[in-house]
């Protein structure tokens, strides 16, 4: 999936925003995985993502959802993310998995330049890397980019443009906060990826008439 | 996705929840799918908790507001009595709910949903090589959906151009000839959230791909997210950074890295 690939916003807005996520490949790492993986969640956790989860259990922000059960019924996958919101503390998590040596790949989305520099930090080159060329065909279709913003922290777009409008306007109406109409938000994102830091951020801009 | 009548209170929660758009108040003041543009992504069924209220109770509270002139606010994450219902999906349908359900595991990549491997594991499985440049080309994302007849007009526009397709894709293993891009007729009237056509080609392609894409991207209407891969040279450089720039597209400033934490390493000759 190119799922936290085509994030949008300012380069301000995308500093707050760093998925780093364990990927399996079938035939090579994924048999025999499940422990990895569980590591690879323990590790993240340490450093308190503000969101984590797997395709397949979703997210923790679900309805009650138990963080060490979702670790503990991880079996051999596709993989599992967490979502952190500075490079600081997204680099003590790639250390702490260079020691650990899990074996599995490793990937983070977010600034390709930060990233690097981060991974320079702690002592390694990158191996791969993969830019967005944006939106082709009938961009006609597209909403506002304030929308795009939020729709697109969802990889697989399970956060609807409708749904962010009803909470854009909540939040407005002072009938949501903005930290309760993210974390709405992020349940709908049934991997992780959404960040509801970021998100609320966006929201209290909006809840100020800032955008 | 169903939604039981005999339980709806038209509440409208699953309208804005749905990632297409597609639920609407019928004319009885009940919720009702148009079946023929919803995905089967099972969104509206996994996020509104039910709530089990009786029907009879919510519709009861629901009048005495109305003569009172006051409004119903249901919570938004909730379907107050449970009316959204799960159908059984049957061939070639079901192909809906596993490119858009994220939770469904594809039984030719074990990858959920829609999902492939691209750079993800590229440190181990070497998918991407030195000189080699991959497109991961996304269509109906975001927010719009794609039918497999635009998916595969796109496919076989750019199958003129022998890439090599990923075989681990989902997509790849729709059609019927990767050498044409066709996709097979029973599915080609299925709509999907999303669904990614990947393929790769030599560094010195890009700009008549991309050409190619952009002359065929005027020709669907859905939106399309176009994605650029490469293995790093040794110094870290990122190979089609230059020939991008060369062809006169612009590079996003985020996007995804792979690490190299994967082991055996993928060694080329």
């Amino acid at each position: 999936m190119t799922n936290t690939l085509h994030r949008q916003g300012t380069t301000e807005s995308l500093k707050n925003d760093y998925i780093i996520f364990a990927h399996t490949a079938k035939g090579i790492t994924r048999e025999g995985s499940a422990t990895k993986l569980q590591e690879f969640m323990r590790i993240c956790l340490k450093y308190h993502p503000v969101n984590i989860g797997d395709g397949k259990q979703g997210n923790i922000y679900k309805d009650d959802i138990d963080i060490q059960k979702l670790i503990s019924n991880q079996g051999d996958g596709a993989g599992a993310l967490a979502v952190f919101t500075d490079l600081d503390t997204l680099q003590k998590v790639v250390e702490e998995l260079i020691q650990a040596d899990l074996g599995i790949s490793i990937n983070i989305s977010g600034l390709l330049d930060e990233v690097q520099a981060c991974c320079r930090r702690a002592g390694i080159e990158r191996h791969s890397a993969e830019h967005s060329l944006g939106f082709w065909g009938a961009k006609d279709r597209l909403p506002e980019r304030e929308i795009m913003e939020f729709n697109t922290m969802c990889g697989h777009g399970m956060v609807s443009f409708n749904f962010i409008r009803k909470m854009i306007d909540y939040v407005k109406l002072r009938r949501l906060t903005p930290k309760k109409a993210a974390r709405i938000m992020a349940k709908c994102c049934e991997c992780g990826a959404f960040n509801p830091v970021r998100a609320e951020m966006l929201l209290e801009k909006v809840k100020k008439g800032a955008r | 996705m169903e939604i039981d009548k005999k339980k709806c209170v038209g509440c409208g929660n699953c309208h804005a929840i749905c990632t297409m758009g597609v639920i609407y108040l019928d004319e009885d003041g009940k919720s009702i799918v148009n079946v023929d543009e919803c995905v089967e992504c099972f969104t509206c069924y996994r996020v509104l908790r039910n709530e089990g209220y009786p029907v009879w109770f919510v519709r009861t509270i629901r009048k005495i507001l109305f003569f009172l002139r006051l409004g119903y606010l249901a919570e938004v994450d909730v379907c107050p009595t449970g009316a959204i219902t799960p159908p059984q999906l049957e061939w070639p349908r079901s192909i809906r709910a596993v490119f858009s359900d994220p939770t469904t595991i594809h039984p030719g990549t074990g990858v959920p949903g829609r999902g492939t491997d691209e750079i993800k594991s590229n440190d181990v499985t070497g998918r991407l090589r030195k000189g080699e440049v991959g497109f991961v080309i996304e269509m109906g994302r975001p927010g719009t959906g794609a039918y497999f007849r635009d998916i595969e007009k796109v496919a076989m526009a750019l199958a003129k151009m022998r890439p090599h397709f990923e075989k681990e894709n989902p997509v790849t293993q729709l059609m019927v000839n990767p050498e044409t891009g066709k996709i097979r007729n029973d599915v080609l009237n299925e709509k999907v959230l999303s669904a990614i056509i990947e393929i790769k080609t030599d560094l010195d392609r890009i700009p008549e791909f991309l050409h190619v894409l952009e002359k065929v991207a005027k020709e669907v209407d859905t939106v399309i997210s176009v994605g650029v891969a490469s293995k790093c040279l040794p110094d870290g450089t990122i190979p089609h950074e230059e020939w991008i720039k060369k062809a006169g597209y612009k590079l996003s400033v985020d996007g995804k890295t792979n690490i190299g934490l994967g082991r055996p390493l993928y060694q080329e000759n």
